[in-house]
């Protein structure tokens, strides 16, 4: 961990252990013209623990690598350096949005398909189809080729779906800004009632505010590393600060440039 | 996921797909018939127009090659690129990578039953009746489906960690269309020692004699190198299974990031 991280961890909970991050990076080789000889560091040493029950936010800037801590998290992909650990039995998946939507079958075809790619049995995934029907309140449009749904009805559809997933430990990677205002509101109500459970949740998102009304804890992440940890709204609030003061740089910056070339322009003018 | 859910699971996509398909074209499902029956007339034309072709009934005979050429070749191909088109999927779940070529290779399962029976009926209309010997076609459509199933599953892992082993796979099949007597006859090459060398030594070649064999000539295969061949494909599948189930996140990396 970097010696600029300031990590004010809160007392561990009394609850069980579900998920560990030990030092966990990973990098991968890229095409041979770029930095550190094709190597590409996305998550450096990161530590992190998932308690039972837990509501834990990560934040961060774009790129920085929340999603691909969710994809080990969910087994999608190995750390190449560290250790992760699950507790024995239990499950990580993510919550994902439009699996394998094909634009010629319909709604209910392509609602099969995904909750049957989430683990359901065929049986399972069949009893699901009414519910998806209704909560995405596409209607008649469920039995239409998704290829004629608008954007919204694509997002309903894909978030319905995925709410079917039942894992122990659910991660969630920015998927509550979908559809319209309605429908935003309808998803976060069924994503408060997830979490106010005994769900376990893991939560990605860019919106500061939605992190501080869901969760708990919150791990902000930078570069690859692990920033600050600890109670939401202070890391929060410490990442909105952040975000300010790097944005009226970057403002100042700009200014300082123009002038530079104002400048230059009235030396050659003059 | 216990393997009946795994099995459901790829058949399951493998219908989407074919029903996703037929919904792109006018001509719908037709065209599981319409393609492979297309690559026989333009052969047709070619070798018995321009080359003369002596090979006895030749239409049928090119049919019986030609389609199950094509079934393996199209269905290699494409379970080689499978991996890499599923990387959608692939950045979201963690399931085995498998399904991926096993979904395209069901797929073309379903097409070519479509196919064997369009075979089975110019068969029955040209004069060629249905025997005993026609039972030895399930051994023989096992081995060729096992025989797939492996090549399909290389093809994938090979494709998934170097791209550039797409074309090469590619132009392995047209190797394949030449050497495996797909238009010519392999029992028909002038010397002994050199059917039992392609015989022997090209699995395709072989495969498709014994669907010779059995339909026009009445015969049956050579069961010893039905199973022997047998053999060697689940051998290679289930090595190739355990290779991809031992190395699946890095096969997903490699898939997000290449």
């Amino acid at each position: 961990m970097s010696k600029d991280t300031d990590t004010t961890v809160a007392k561990a909970p009394e609850r069980p252990l579900m998920l560990e991050l030990d030092s966990v990076s990973l990098s991968f080789n890229t095409s041979r013209d770029t930095f550190d000889h094709g190597v590409h560091r996305v998550l450096d040493e990161v530590s992190m623990k998932v308690y039972e029950g837990d509501t834990l936010g990560i934040i961060g800037r774009n790129g920085v690598g929340k999603t691909t801590m969710l994809r080990i998290m969910a087994g999608i992909l190995a750390p190449t350096a560290g250790r992760i650990s699950i507790a024995p039995g239990k499950t990580a998946s993510l919550l994902s949005l439009g699996l394998g939507f094909k634009p010629e079958l319909s709604g209910r075809d392509n609602a099969l398909l995904a909750a049957m790619l989430q683990g359901s049995s065929r049986k399972q995934a069949q009893a699901f189809l009414e519910e998806i029907k209704e909560f995405s309140e596409l209607g008649d449009s469920f039995e239409e080729p998704v290829k004629t749904y608008s954007a919204g009805m694509n997002a309903r559809l894909g978030f319905t779906t995925a709410l079917m997933t039942h894992v122990d430990i659910l991660l969630v990677d920015e998927v509550l800004s979908v559809g319209d205002a309605h429908f935003r509101g309808k998803a976060l109500a069924a994503m408060q009632d997830r979490i106010t459970g005994d769900q376990t949740v893991v939560f990605v998102s860019h919106m500061a505010d939605q992190v501080k009304t869901l969760c708990s804890r919150v791990i902000w992440l930078d570069e690859g590393k692990v920033k600050q940890e600890g109670d939401s709204v202070e890391v929060v609030d410490a990442y909105q600060a952040y975000v300010h003061r790097t944005r009226q740089e970057g403002i100042e910056q700009q200014r300082l440039k123009q002038e530079q070339v104002k400048k230059a322009l009235e030396q050659a003018a003059g | 996921m216990s393997f009946s859910q795994y099995y459901f699971l790829a058949d399951a996509m493998a219908r989407m797909s074919l029903r996703a398909d037929a919904k792109r074209f006018f001509l719908g499902y037709l065209w599981w018939i319409i393609e492979p029956f297309l690559y026989v007339a333009v052969f047709y034309v070619v070798f018995t127009v321009i080359l003369v072709s002596r090979q006895e009934d030749f239409l049928v005979f090119l049919m019986i090659g030609k389609f199950i050429y094509l079934w393996f070749a199209k269905a290699v191909t494409q379970a080689s690129n499978s991996i890499v088109l599923g990387k959608g999927l692939i950045s979201k779940l963690n399931i085995p990578k498998t399904l991926f070529p096993l979904a395209v290779i069901q797929e073309s399962l379903y097409k070519q039953a479509a196919v064997f029976f369009l075979l089975f009926a110019v068969l029955i209309y040209n004069g060629y009746g249905i025997t005993m010997n026609w039972w030895y076609l399930l051994p023989v459509i096992a081995v060729n489906y096992v025989m797939i199933l492996a090549c399909g599953y290389v093809g994938a892992t090979l494709v998934c960690i170097v791209r550039d082993f797409f074309p090469l796979i590619s132009l392995g099949m047209l190797f394949m269309m030449f050497m495996s007597g797909v238009f010519w006859n392999v029992r028909d090459l002038g010397s002994p020692e050199k059917t039992d060398l392609v015989l022997t030594y090209n699995p395709l070649a072989f495969i498709l004699d014994a669907y010779r064999q059995i339909l026009l000539y009445d015969t049956p295969p050579d069961i010893t190198h039905l199973l022997a061949l047998f053999l060697v494909f689940l051998g290679m599948l289930l090595g190739i299974s355990w290779i991809m189930r031992r190395t699946s996140q890095f096969l997903a990396l490699k898939a997000l990031t290449a």
